[in-house]
């Protein structure tokens, strides 16, 4: 039986560092049993809100709480979050395992605990190594065997991609995935939409510590914020069922080249499906994470839906 | 706050930084005895009336040396927090205890232990070195009760000091500027307080650390210019407090970023 998930809720959020206005009135919530991506391009106010998420910052007003509460008057909080916020938090001449120990030991928890998430991780290999001789990945890894230590019901990784080789990433998917399948709440931040749109469900999209966009990935596809790459040899086909299919909403189709088209509106499992049913051969689908920065002058251009005013 | 007090023993011996200070403390305690048993008395050599190895308050005072090494285990306390504000690792920290005080408590009942046991050992090399050195003078007997003084004295200052230097720590959370600072005060601002504004000496934190070691010099004992013991061990954890207290208004609630 896995710990349940909590509700976290961020209410007229904001941050400033002496002038600098880090976050903005940043309002949104995160769902157990999914997994949120909290996207925003570097700088955007992502790690300061996930700070007060965890009581590292103090807002300048408004609230960050879990499940209803401040993470601050949380009883035992390594039981209630898990929180990977950066590869940089170790000390160099301590072992992996001695890092983990460390907080075994703060927050009372049985030692076995962590040669279990250094397991689950898979640097039991490298246990008893210093840290200061990780790499990258290695410490990520680490960050994330640190925040899973007290099995939480909650999740809150800070780029947790970030150094992966594709390998890992495609593992860490997973287990996300896992993990909010289980019930659990699952908040991942990114700079790169296409880094996470195959594993998230919901999206928390903010830029200049501003709310952009809010909402499952679906509505984000149909909103033309994702196109698909489709390369094909019937394209003249495909495009007339697509045309066809752009009568209930709103599809756009850009030709990249002959036989290529970027299709925005649609899901790659709807273009598939699409295609199979003209029996048009694809050579290629895939879901294309349109560029951030791209999406953000986009959707400045467009009038700020669903964003903060 | 067991359990936190564990995780900070888990910090300090997963790292060097204890092993080298107590090098450190062993080797600065161990030259002092040998400079005070062969340079001071035979300095006097020139009239050998004034052999001070036959004093016995002289000879037992010798193991006085284990306090000259309290500098080390004020850097072990500022070490001990500082580090974790230059590792970050002051982001786990702070997210397993999320009540910030309690860590500083804990760091501090620590840091007083680990300071003890400095003590204790800066005391038994003292001991053994003065008991070798001396072995092939003609000298006074070591005085007993006088030696289980020093070493509850060098015991107790240690565990307060190391307290000290955790909230020095704490208050000023940059490590090399929080190990200059204290350097500069206990060897150059405390000194020239000391010798410029008579009365104010034995009231700062250098002047309580030597009353709870019972030496104004390692090799004076008491006297008019230091405070009673007892006093001594107030004023000095009054600091400690003190310090702890400010960092936990100004320093301590700062955002980790």
């Amino acid at each position: 039986m896995s710990p349940k998930g909590e509700v976290l809720t961020v209410t007229s959020l904001t941050k400033r560092f002496g002038k600098v206005s880090a976050v903005q009135d940043l309002s949104f919530t995160v769902q157990p049993g999914r997994v949120t991506g909290f996207l925003g391009p570097n700088g955007s106010g992502k790690t300061t809100t996930l700070r007060c998420l965890l009581g590292l910052v103090q807002p300048t007003s408004g609230r960050a709480q879990v499940g209803g509460h401040d993470y601050r008057e949380l009883p035992h909080p390594a039981a209630i979050v898990g929180a990977a916020l950066e590869a940089s938090g170790f000390h160099p001449g301590r072992t992996a395992r001695g890092h983990l120990r460390v907080i075994t030991d703060a927050a009372a928890l049985p030692a076995a605990r962590a040669d279990e998430v250094l397991a689950l991780v898979g640097l039991t290999e490298a246990a008893g190594r210093k840290v200061g001789g990780f790499s990258l990945g290695m410490r990520q890894r680490l960050a994330l065997a640190a925040a899973l230590v007290g099995d939480p019901g909650v999740l809150i990784l800070d780029e947790p991609a970030n150094g992966l080789d594709p390998e890992g990433i495609a593992w860490l998917r997973n287990f996300l995935r896992a993990r909010a399948e289980e019930g659990r709440t699952v908040l991942v931040s990114s700079h790169v939409l296409s880094e996470v749109q195959q594993t998230v469900d919901d999206v928390v999209i903010i830029s200049k510590g501003r709310l952009v966009q809010t909402g499952s990935l679906d509505e984000l596809t149909s909103a033309g914020l994702i196109q698909v790459r489709v390369r094909t040899p019937n394209l003249d086909v495909l495009r007339a069922a697509l045309v066809a299919e752009a009568g209930s909403t709103s599809v756009n189709i850009f030709d990249v080249s002959p036989d290529e088209v970027l299709v925005s509106g649609l899901s790659a499992p709807e273009i598939g499906n699409l295609a199979l049913s003209k029996q048009v051969e694809l050579h290629e689908l895939t879901p294309v994470g349109t560029d951030l920065e791209a999406l953000f002058l986009e959707l400045t251009a467009g009038g700020n839906p669903g964003g903060a005013a | 706050m067991m359990s936190m007090v564990r995780s900070e023993f888990r910090k300090v011996t997963t790292t060097k930084v204890l092993l080298w200070l107590t090098i450190a403390a062993i080797a600065f305690s161990a030259l002092n005895v040998v400079l005070l048993v062969f340079l001071t008395p035979r300095a006097m050599d020139i009239d050998p009336e004034l052999n001070l190895l036959l004093d016995p308050a002289y000879v037992t005072n010798i193991l006085g040396a284990a306090g000259s090494s309290s500098i080390f285990i004020l850097i072990l306390g500022i070490i001990g927090m500082t580090s974790e504000y230059r590792h970050m690792t002051i982001t786990s920290t702070f997210l397993a205890t999320p009540k910030r005080p309690r860590v500083l408590i804990a760091k501090g009942i620590t840091y007083a232990i680990l300071g003890a046991a400095l003590g204790l050992i800066a005391f038994i090399t003292s001991l053994a070195v003065t008991l070798i050195a001396l072995m092939s003078d003609e000298h006074a007997p070591v005085d007993i009760v006088t030696a289980l003084q020093i070493l509850g004295g060098v015991v107790l200052a240690f565990a307060i000091y190391a307290f000290v230097g955790v909230s020095v720590g704490a208050l000023i959370r940059n490590q090399v500027a929080a190990i200059v600072g204290a350097l500069v005060w206990v060897l150059i601002v405390e000194a020239l307080l000391t010798v410029f504004v008579d009365w104010i000496g034995k009231w700062l934190p250098g002047g309580a650390l030597n009353a709870v070691l019972q030496t104004t010099n390692v090799t004076g004992r008491g006297g008019e210019d230091i405070l009673p013991t007892a006093i001594g061990v107030v004023v000095l954890l009054g600091y400690a407090v003190l310090l702890g207290l400010l960092a936990s208004l100004i320093t301590l609630r700062r955002d980790i970023t």
